[in-house]
């Protein structure tokens, strides 16, 4: 469309052409936007709306002993773990480790996240970056210092064995304790900035206010201070939590065979029995648990006002 | 219904590969010499074990054989198990890759019976006329190249003398200093069998007393799943016991300082058996046919037995004293406790779970 020279007055003739001039500049850039998606969405769908949908598809196939597998279309592999025992009693482990180690890591990570968030000194870049710094470490490392650490000759109880105060060492490692530990140390990092992204709204002015109105440091922090801050923990939570039952090197190296969770046991599947049909199926499972907090979530954030 | 391997997960990564292309991300697709049909030229990919047995089967065999037949280029394709092997090579199904594969006996007779290996050519394989008949493969496929077995590994300065008896994982004194490889690990599945045997039952038939034998014990095991190894550990005195391949255990035993031992217990141990075999369809088949012959060759094999004390499958290896006490004994005078691959490969799966439900305790 052009704009067309009629006897219509001049100022609607202004804002029409003005309006035109929005409206292809509006297209353009739609245009523009949806161009630069291109690479994004190829490289999601090749790296993964593709592998995930061979894998939903794989679930329903057919696992025989030593890897070879039958195509078809069988529930099988679904029916097996929902109706063994054991595999309720794995994938509530997975989420009670998940909620342990999302608890933890909030409650450790929140005065941090707190102090940097607030914090104005000159330093509070180089702090949060040395409280992310870990990141920089594979997870793998980290675990095998963890290792080092817990372990029946390690720091801890050498320590306490030095100071006298035990006798046999205390089993810190090849079990849940173990696990816990290391994984609340390794997702710190990530707690801590989405904290602090999530304390979007809390502000020193409206605990100045509280405080001003008579509130004291208590009231302050539990009617102002963590009411504002809490998506920032919930975001902190899921974010550890969704780790946490999708983590397989912790479970598998500190956990010593004794930590059974449904990242290990679609390892062992996948590696060692060869029953990929299975072990995919598995997966599944552990995405539809994650579906389901992700609502849970969603509904909360709703709710709270995040 | 179609029983298919995992070709498709292949293609998949294919499809993959060449989106990569497409995006801009390029690479060089692979390629091999097919139709060089020299023996002495050419590419060779092979796959086989990682980490220490890598190390030393290059040293002593792949460097030597490199130095023989400068021409052929060798390609290590370095796996953790026999298992993730197999996965490979099912992968791999209608397009090989890989032409020589040195694999667990359990596991490369299940790629016999899946169709992913080649009869051997005695013709193209001279060597072969040096292993026993009872190293070969009764169908023609490949034969047995080094053998080994589980032993007990045990701290030297907690047992200035070799326990005698498998009986001392039950001991209370070493409870909680003890580390075993939890079944689908062969070695689990040999000391399930073991156990069995010591409680005068047939494993074939059932595991139960085996089982109830290994609870008892569950309670006093530091980890099922040791890591970095099941040698380390004891070595780093984490642990004073544990179950560890007798070749290895030797290996580590000597870079220890001897902090570490490896015995054999009284009541039988089980042998772990790797066989060297040719892929069907290897794209490099004469150069692989080579391969097989040098690592069959009496210098291949007396090399890698002093290097890692495997015990060579040729009658013509003649090993120095000090290498022959310490490798697996193979002329009957060690107790073995048989194994049977065929049964074992329809066993694994039960037996990994009952470990999983019954024995390891939290």
């Amino acid at each position: 469309m052009t704009v067309t020279q009629t006897e219509a007055p001049a100022a609607r003739r202004a804002g029409a052409a003005e309006g035109e001039l929005e409206k292809s500049t509006g297209r353009r850039n739609r245009r523009t936007y949806l161009a630069l998606l291109i690479p994004g969405v190829l490289g999601l769908v090749v790296s993964f709306v593709f592998p995930l949908a061979y894998m939903v598809r794989m679930s329903f196939n057919k696992g025989a002993p030593d890897g070879v597998i039958e195509e078809t279309f069988t529930l099988d592999t679904y029916i097996q773990p929902l109706t063994d025992p054991y595999y309720w009693r794995v994938t509530l482990d997975t989420f009670q480790m998940g909620v342990t180690v999302g608890l933890l890591c909030v409650l450790v990570s929140y005065p941090v996240a707190l102090f940097l968030a607030r914090s104005t000194s000159k330093y509070r870049g180089l702090l949060i970056a040395v409280a992310i710094a870990p990141l920089l470490t594979s997870a793998v490392v980290r675990t095998y210092g963890w290792m080092v650490i817990l372990g029946t000759n390690g720091l801890v109880n050498s320590t306490l064995d030095g100071m006298g105060l035990i006798d046999t060492p205390l089993k810190l490692t090849n079990n849940m304790t173990g696990v816990t530990i290391g994984l609340v140390e390794i997702f710190m990092p990530y707690a801590i900035l989405a904290m602090i992204s999530g304390f979007g709204r809390l502000s020193p002015q409206l605990e100045e206010a509280a405080g001003s109105l008579g509130a004291s440091k208590l009231q302050i922090f539990t009617r102002v201070t963590l009411p504002l801050s809490l998506p920032g923990i919930l975001t902190a939570f899921l974010l550890v939590f969704v780790l946490s039952i999708s983590t397989f090197i912790t479970p598998r190296l500190l956990g010593g065979g004794s930590v059974q969770v449904l990242a290990t046991e679609i390892y062992d599947q996948t590696t060692g029995l060869l029953n990929w049909p299975f072990a995919a199926a598995l997966s599944v499972i552990l995405l539809v648990l994650f579906g389901l907090i992700i609502a849970v979530y969603q509904r909360l954030t709703k709710k709270i006002g995040g | 219904m179609r029983v298919i391997t995992k070709g498709k997960i292949a293609l998949a990564a294919a499809a993959t590969a060449a989106a990569l292309v497409l995006t801009g991300c390029g690479g060089s697709a692979g390629s091999s010499s097919g139709g060089n049909s020299s023996a002495t030229s050419g590419e060779l990919n092979l796959i086989a074990y990682s980490g220490v047995w890598q190390d030393q089967y290059t040293a002593a065999v792949i460097e030597p054989f490199k130095a023989k037949y400068p021409d052929i280029k060798i390609n290590y394709s370095s796996k953790r198990s026999s298992a993730e092997m197999l996965s490979a090579l099912q992968g791999q199904k209608n397009n090989p890759a890989t032409d020589v594969a040195i694999m667990d006996n359990s596991v490369s007779t299940t790629g016999n019976t899946q169709g992913l290996f080649d009869k051997i050519d005695p013709a193209a394989v001279p060597n072969l006329a040096n292993v026993p008949e009872q190293f070969k493969n009764k169908g023609g496929f490949g034969p047995v190249v080094m053998l080994d077995a589980v032993g007990l590994l045990y701290d030297t300065a907690t047992f200035p003398k070799a326990p005698e008896s498998w009986d001392v994982l039950w001991d209370p004194a070493y409870a909680g200093k003890i580390n075993v490889n939890a079944p689908p690990s062969l070695l689990g599945l040999s000391l399930t069998a073991i156990t069995s045997k010591m409680e005068g039952e047939d494993y074939t038939k059932s595991i139960d007393k085996a089982v109830a034998r290994l609870k008892e014990m569950a309670p006093g095991v530091q980890t099922f799943a040791p890591n970095p190894d099941e040698y380390q550990n004891v070595i780093t005195g984490q642990t004073v016991l544990g179950l560890g391949q007798n070749a290895r255990g030797q290996f580590y035993s000597d870079q220890s300082n001897k902090k570490m031992g490896v015995t054999f217990p009284k009541e039988g141990t089980v042998y772990q058996i790797n066989t060297v075999n040719v892929v069907k369809d290897a794209p490099n088949k004469a150069a692989a046919q080579t391969f097989v012959d040098y690592a069959l060759s009496a210098e291949a094999q007396t090399a890698f037995a002093k290097a890692l004390f495997y015990a060579p499958s040729v009658t013509n290896a003649d090993l120095p004293a000090d290498v022959k006490d310490r490798v697996v004994p193979t002329d009957g005078s060690l107790n073995i406790v048989p194994l049977d691959v065929e049964f074992l490969s329809s066993a694994r799966d039960k037996w990994t779970d009952t470990w999983k439900r019954q024995i390891i305790t939290k």
